[in-house]
């Protein structure tokens, strides 16, 4: 990795804040591509519901959702794409841009592999048309047609990230939508009740190290 | 002249668009990809539509997710900037056939141009003169045959090609075999064409360009050249007009001639036609670019004319407003890329957040780019920051302008190639005016370096 803190123009009155995020940037890259993929894997693998694991001033916290493997990963990867989106995404821990990664990890905030809410998204640019027996409260598995979006023509498909419920439309049929644009919420069955937030289960560091 | 337009491009040119659409009072919106939510063009624009995802083939580069956005945006118009797919005559055709216009040269004179070899040929019948090559290659053994015929060391490069991607250097039979099959993969992935041809390889040459403009009703004006021999591995790093390899006479010479050439040929729209020079001052003909350049602004800076409105203007079908008479070049200009790469470190591009920005000013200095504090350079697209550009009434006037406004220029949390340009400026070859192509490759960066300035 480049050193940036050393920069063309040496002396630059922000050099200290330059070194100290890129500490940062190089601790929460650590995080997300090396520890929490062996987390996550660990966190499936065995029977705890949640791990907590610390570094520098760095905290990340995985909790297991109890919802299907494959669920929780399209969840994930919906809840990633709202990121992107600017639009809060306090869940997935997933492989997101780094600049997603920054913005989602701050120090002492945490992390919970715990979706509740995803939407569907828009799979191109386009002009939308749900499905027309669409309706709030409908139960849907994930990669379920919802619609699609019209591109030139050319039909994409707009599928349901997850298995859940049809919950509000956030665009209207014949709209133009973007690239990613959210579509439908799908409301997640509820799946919280087990684990109180905020305790870890087991020796998060000794996790770590064995992974 | 047209009422919106999509801006099919990211960086620095987004903006220059932009700007240009503001300066002749049209709309624009903006097409960025994910990875280019934050970027300054996005962020300016009244308007801008997510395209796609980072990777430029599902985004930058796909045809229907541009045309779809400029239809839904209501968009009459389409720029496509440089790279990507400016000079595609497939996109071109695609645009049109969506009642859209592309800005640029329309889709039949692309595809009359879009060989590099059919061109050379083209242009050679019509008075240029041309570098020895070889027609398209159709495998390894053809390609073998050709280099003998013409003599290496020679060039292997992309038909579809530009910016020096999928280009090879090559001075035995040995070499050319190991490089044509990466050759034909890099184009294959850069251009989604891998015709390759070859081009016989001037040592010690001067790459000199002439840039025109041609209207649909065949008025055309040349702009004068510019200068572009301080390379690195085939990628343009400083930029100059006039030239100093070219006398008075010489450079009316050839930018009548190309004028007139590619007038006859039928182009259309702004055009680079790009030459060889060399150590006798004969110039060879090598290939046209069919788009605005980066280093358009030198141009612009000497004649005060705005390209890309001029651009725009000649898609929508107005006459080109001007004769040659009218196009006065004045005093010198200099441009300067600045690319997130680490010439210490064997140029390796970096990504990251830029954490403060600082554009030179003063006496004819201009920045153009898309830099602000905080702006996290993705890592997905080329390098380019921004391009300084300097104008004074001679060279010497502009060389010290282009050190200051260099030494002015801040760009903190990413490592620039910023030093090494001050050093190429204080180096006795660039004052000389005697930088040839293969000169930053062959003594490296690190004598610039190691003697610029502190």
């Amino acid at each position: 990795m480049p050193d940036r803190a050393e920069g063309a123009n040496p002396g630059g009155v922000d050099r200290a804040q330059a070194l100290r995020s890129r500490r940062d940037r190089e601790a929460i890259a650590r995080l997300a591509d090396d520890l929490l993929p062996a987390l996550i894997a660990k966190l499936a693998a065995s029977g705890l519901g949640e791990i907590e694991v610390r570094e520098g001033g760095w905290k990340a916290r995985l909790r297991k959702p109890a919802i299907s493997e494959e669920a929780r990963r399209m969840a994930a990867r919906a809840v990633e794409s709202h990121a992107a989106h600017g639009i809060a995404a306090r869940g997935a821990v997933g492989h997101g841009r780094p600049e997603e990664r920054d913005r989602r990890l701050r120090p002492e905030e945490e992390v919970v592999e715990e979706p509740t809410r995803v939407a569907a998204t828009s799979p191109a640019v386009g002009i939308y048309h749900p499905r027309r027996d669409l309706a709030v409260g409908m139960r849907v598995r994930s990669g379920d047609r919802i619609g699609f979006v019209d591109v030139l023509g050319v039909h994409q498909d707009v599928v349901a990230p997850v298995d859940g419920l049809i919950g509000s439309s956030l665009a209207e049929a014949g709209e133009a939508v973007e690239y990613g644009q959210e579509l439908v919420r799908i409301d997640l069955p509820e799946t919280a009740a087990d684990g109180e937030p905020g305790r870890p289960v087991g020796d998060a560091a000794a996790v770590a190290r064995s992974v | 002249m047209f009422s919106k337009v999509l801006i099919a491009n990211r960086g620095e040119i987004a903006l220059r668009v932009l700007r240009a659409c503001r300066t002749l009072g049209i709309g624009a919106v903006v097409a960025y990809s994910e990875a280019d939510r934050d970027g300054l063009a996005a962020q300016l624009a009244d308007e801008a539509i997510c395209i796609g995802p980072a990777d430029a083939r599902r985004s930058y580069l796909s045809a229907p997710a541009i045309v779809s956005a400029a239809v839904v945006t209501g968009c009459d118009a389409i720029h496509p900037g440089y790279g990507f797919l400016a000079e595609d005559e497939g996109f071109a055709d695609v645009v049109r056939a969506h009642g859209l216009t592309f800005i640029g040269p329309p889709a039949e004179v692309l595809a009359c141009f879009a060989s590099k070899e059919a061109t050379r040929r083209l242009l050679g019948a019509h008075g240029l003169p041309t570098i020895p090559g070889s027609g398209m290659l159709r495998d390894e053994d053809h390609a073998q045959e050709e280099a003998e015929r013409i003599g290496y060391p020679v060039l292997i490069k992309p038909s579809a090609g530009g910016g020096g991607k999928g280009m090879r250097l090559v001075r035995t039979s040995r070499e050319l075999d190991s490089s044509f099959k990466v050759s034909r993969s890099e184009a294959k992935a850069a251009f989604g064409d891998d015709s390759l041809y070859l081009e016989k390889f001037l040592e010690d040459n001067r790459h000199v360009e002439i840039q025109v403009a041609v209207d649909r009703f065949g008025n055309a004006v040349h702009m004068g050249e510019r200068d572009c021999s301080v390379q690195r591995r085939h990628q343009k790093l400083i930029e100059e007009t006039p030239s100093p390899a070219l006398s008075e006479a010489a450079r009316q010479d050839l930018a009548d001639r190309a004028v007139k050439a590619v007038t006859a040929a039928g182009y259309e729209n702004l055009g680079t036609l790009e030459f060889l020079v060399d150590g006798k001052g004969d110039a060879f003909f090598i290939e046209i670019n069919c788009r605005i350049q980066v280093e358009h602004p030198i141009t612009e800076l000497c004649t005060g004319i705005d390209m890309v409105a001029l651009q725009i203007k000649i898609a929508a079908g107005e006459p080109l407003g001007m004769t040659q008479a009218d196009v006065v070049s004045r005093g010198h200009a200099i441009e300067f890329r600045i690319l997130a790469e680490d010439p210490a470190r064997d140029f390796r591009p970096g990504a990251g957040q830029v954490v403060s920005y600082l554009a030179p000013g003063g006496p004819g200095v201009r920045m153009d780019s898309h830099l602000y504090p905080g702006y996290e350079i993705p890592s997905y697209y080329d390098s380019l920051l921004g391009k300084l550009c300097v104008w004074a009434p001679d060279r010497a006037g502009a060389i010290a302008r282009g050190d200051a406004a260099l030494r002015e220029l801040l760009v903190d949390g990413v490592i620039t190639n910023i030093e090494l340009h001050r050093a190429i400026l204080a180096n006795q070859v660039f004052i000389d005016g005697k930088v040839t192509t293969a000169l930053l490759d062959r003594v490296g960066s690190a004598p610039f370096v190691s003697a610029g300035i502190r």
